[in-house]
């Protein structure tokens, strides 16, 4: 487990991180979220100890925090390079090798990579001639390649084409299959409801929320549900009455209907059934969840 | 350990891709050795072979001059007075280059001319010089003398007054090694000084693409500041090498295939004759000349001299590169905070200058300072071993080189601190507040 216990950082007068706690579990994908400024970078680079806390500290099953830890870390910063002059495979096998792997295997290791990315054709080809996505495939492979038990991912998707964001998406799901501990910032709420199982929202420097994706969701969910029913449309109109509303319906085939609802006060999905199940025969009742976007949006509003 | 070798390695052969860098290995030495070939041909310009009349009526020669005839000069022989317009115009002589005219006084007042068409070079004045002194003497000899030659030149033999200090009786510290060892520091200072400016640039592009981060999270920022040093030292150390070895190579081919003249025996003992004669003779070019070849190719011990070169340069290249470290670590560019390379070019040329007051004035309080100041002891301890040293004092140079090794570590160390607490701040105006700021332990 990885625990961070009232982490604070002050850059030159301002707080940057104010008593920051968080615990991973492992097996993990913990999404860290938050606006622009909010400190997720400082807390990932607390994490990778390219700089150290004010106060607090973090702990890694129950040991201080230290260079051996840091070595095994993977680490993708947000401000991520590669040198130009070198082919991609010597590239990689360079990474592999400060964090430890033996020539060989990190040789294979990266063809493999190269080979999953498919663009093993390019491992002989210089940085400088790789296209920015090609780029940050080798930066994403640079940081996975020696096998790490944690991986620390700043915006792994920033730049990517949408295809390639699903690549990499796909890549952080088998982490996880593989029981990786992954702590993956980013802006892309789509990718932490597919991927997250635990979110702490950052604020100005503070934890604004901590949980897992689903409680979030649940927690800031906003009444809607999605009803699939046969029968009249003005008798499931009627049923509605007063609580709840009508926000859209349309025809699926045959007098089968799909509408969207919004509850007027505290009613549940139970209250759904009661109101309707006389009115039309009910084939499928959902409740909508919002999704991380708007719990991001809602959350940061909050706030203010 | 390991770490730091893996980035020196990569440091190392980004340096050896770059094609300027190839390119240089080669030609730098190729021009040094064109540089030397000229310096030692501008001295040896003009004719090298010559058909030379020697006019002698009183046929004081008896038709002879050398037992060793060479293919430079052939020597003719005329029983007769030679006027110049004649010698000049007539057909007869059109074939000869020179006239030597030998008169009866020449005993006495032992002036000979020689009238040359075009001019002969040093070697051929050398050698026309030589033969007929040889021969002029032998004549005087046997004229006026009951003397053997050997005897007669033995005799002849100028008083040599020798001016030595002394504390040098013998005469070990000699002042033109000491501008050998000056020549080698100063050689040491242009590579530190090209090789400083890449450990800069180095880092700065480690800083400006951004991979620093990913770097440091490998490997500590002082081991990431040896490996640019060292990677760069060893590029440094196969250029230096590749450019000792070329240079040696075209010296030696220098000295057999292309300016064997300034090697043979004639030329060897032209350079026995006192600088006054010399002097007299016109040839006092000639004399710094023969002095020069013969400092290149005889004098200096380069068994002693090459492996402290070595050793000296891996010190003050450690003590430099330190700085030059410090100075990228500071920058976000290599052109932003030109100030901060101001104090290291000065220390570049305290250095020149150190080698400089060692060569002249070797006892002086400075020279003493600076063997032991780590920024000039490489410097001092070129000139200085250049000179001859004894044991004891070279154990004072290896003792300055330890000193050199340990505040390069410290330095080292700084330029580390100073890297990771500055590694956040990219596109960064560099400032001695952000310095002291970065230079405190976080």
């Amino acid at each position: 487990m990885i625990e961070i216990i009232g982490a604070t950082k002050v850059f030159h007068q301002k707080m940057a991180l104010d008593s920051v706690s968080l615990s991973i579990n492992p097996g993990q994908v913990f999404g860290l979220i938050g606006p622009n400024g909010a400190g997720k970078t400082t807390l990932i680079r607390l994490l990778n100890q390219i700089i150290y806390p004010t106060k607090g500290q973090i702990r890694i099953a129950n040991i201080s925090l230290n260079e051996a830890h840091v070595r095994s870390f993977g680490y993708l910063p947000e401000e991520r390079g590669l040198y130009r002059e070198m082919r991609v495979l010597e590239h990689l096998i360079f990474l592999g090798q400060l964090r430890g792997m033996a020539k060989n295997e990190a040789k294979e290791a990266s063809s493999l990579w190269l080979e999953k990315f498919e663009i093993s054709d390019w491992k002989y080809r210089k940085i400088s001639s790789l296209s920015k996505g090609m780029a940050q495939k080798v930066q994403f492979i640079g940081t996975v390649l020696h096998n790490p038990d944690i991986i620390i991912l700043d915006e792994p998707l920033s730049g990517f084409d949408p295809l390639n964001v699903d690549l990499i998406i796909n890549e952080v799901r088998n982490l996880k299959a593989e029981d990786k501990t992954v702590i993956y910032s980013t802006h892309n709420m789509n990718s932490v409801d597919e991927l997250c199982d635990e979110v702490a929202l950052l604020n100005h420097g503070r934890v604004v929320a901590h949980d897992s994706v689903m409680k979030l969701r649940w927690a800031y969910k906003s009444g809607n549900f999605k009803v699939r029913f046969q029968g009249s449309k003005v008798s499931f109109a009627h049923g509605l009455w007063t609580w709840f509303e009508m926000l859209s319906c349309k025809e699926l085939n045959d007098g089968v209907f799909e509408a969207e609802i919004k509850s007027r006060g505290a009613y549940q999905i139970n209250h759904v059934f009661e109101r309707l199940s006389e009115a039309v025969q009910l084939q499928k009742v959902e409740e909508q969840l919002p999704g991380m976007h708007d719990v991001f949006i809602k959350l940061v509003k909050d706030e203010k | 350990m390991k770490n730091s070798l893996l980035l020196a390695f990569r440091e190392f052969k980004e340096r050896m891709s770059s094609r300027s860098f190839r390119a240089m290995l080669f030609v730098g030495p190729i021009l040094i050795v064109g540089l030397i070939y000229l310096l030692m041909e501008s001295g040896n310009q003009g004719v090298r072979s010559m058909k030379v009349l020697i006019a002698d009526p009183a046929n004081l020669m008896d038709r002879k001059i050398v037992s060793n005839p060479t293919e430079a000069v052939t020597y003719y022989f005329y029983d007769d007075y030679i006027e110049l317009e004649p010698f000049k115009q007539s057909p007869k002589f059109q074939e000869f280059d020179a006239l030597i005219e030998v008169n009866e006084k020449v005993l006495i007042n032992k002036k000979v001319f020689l009238f040359y068409k075009n001019t002969p070079s040093v070697a051929l004045k050398m050698k026309l010089k030589f033969d007929l002194e040889r021969r002029i003497e032998e004549v005087m000899i046997a004229q006026f003398t009951s003397l053997s030659e050997q005897d007669f030149r033995r005799i002849k033999q100028p008083l040599n007054v020798d001016f030595r200090n002394v504390d040098d009786p013998y005469n070990q510290f000699n002042n033109e090694l000491a501008w050998v060892g000056y020549s080698l520091g100063y050689m040491m200072m242009f590579f530190i000084g090209i090789f400083g400016t890449n450990i800069t640039r180095s880092i700065n592009r480690e800083k400006s693409n951004r991979i620093s981060e990913i770097i440091l999270a490998s490997v500590r920022p002082q081991q990431l500041m040896m490996g640019k040093i060292v990677g760069n030292w060893l590029a440094s150390m196969i250029q230096l090498l590749i450019w000792i070895a070329i240079v040696g190579l075209g010296l030696f081919f220098l000295k057999e295939l292309i300016i064997p003249d300034y090697f043979t025996s004639h030329y060897m003992q032209g350079m026995q004759i006192s600088g006054n004669q010399m002097k007299e003779l016109g040839l006092g070019a000639a004399m710094e000349h023969n002095e020069q070849v013969n400092l290149i190719y005889n004098r200096i011990n380069y068994g002693f001299l090459l492996p402290n070169f070595i050793l000296f340069f891996i010190g003050t290249y450690w003590v430099f590169a330190s700085l030059f470290t410090i100075f990228g670590a500071m920058g976000s560019d290599i052109s932003d905070g030109q100030q901060f390379a101001v104090p290291i070019w000065l220390l570049l040329g305290l250095s020149v200058f150190s080698g400089y007051n060692a060569a002249a004035f070797p006892d002086s309080g400075f020279t003493q300072f600076f063997t032991y100041f780590p920024w000039t002891s490489g410097m001092v301890a070129m000139v200085k071993i250049s000179m001859g040293v004894t044991v004891s004092e070279y154990l004072m140079l290896l003792f300055a080189f330890c000193l050199q090794m340990i505040i390069g570590s410290f330095l080292v160390g700084f330029a580390g601190r100073i890297f990771k607490n500055g590694i956040l701040s990219f596109d960064h105006k560099s400032s001695w507040s952000l310095f002291f700021r970065w230079l405190k332990r976080e």
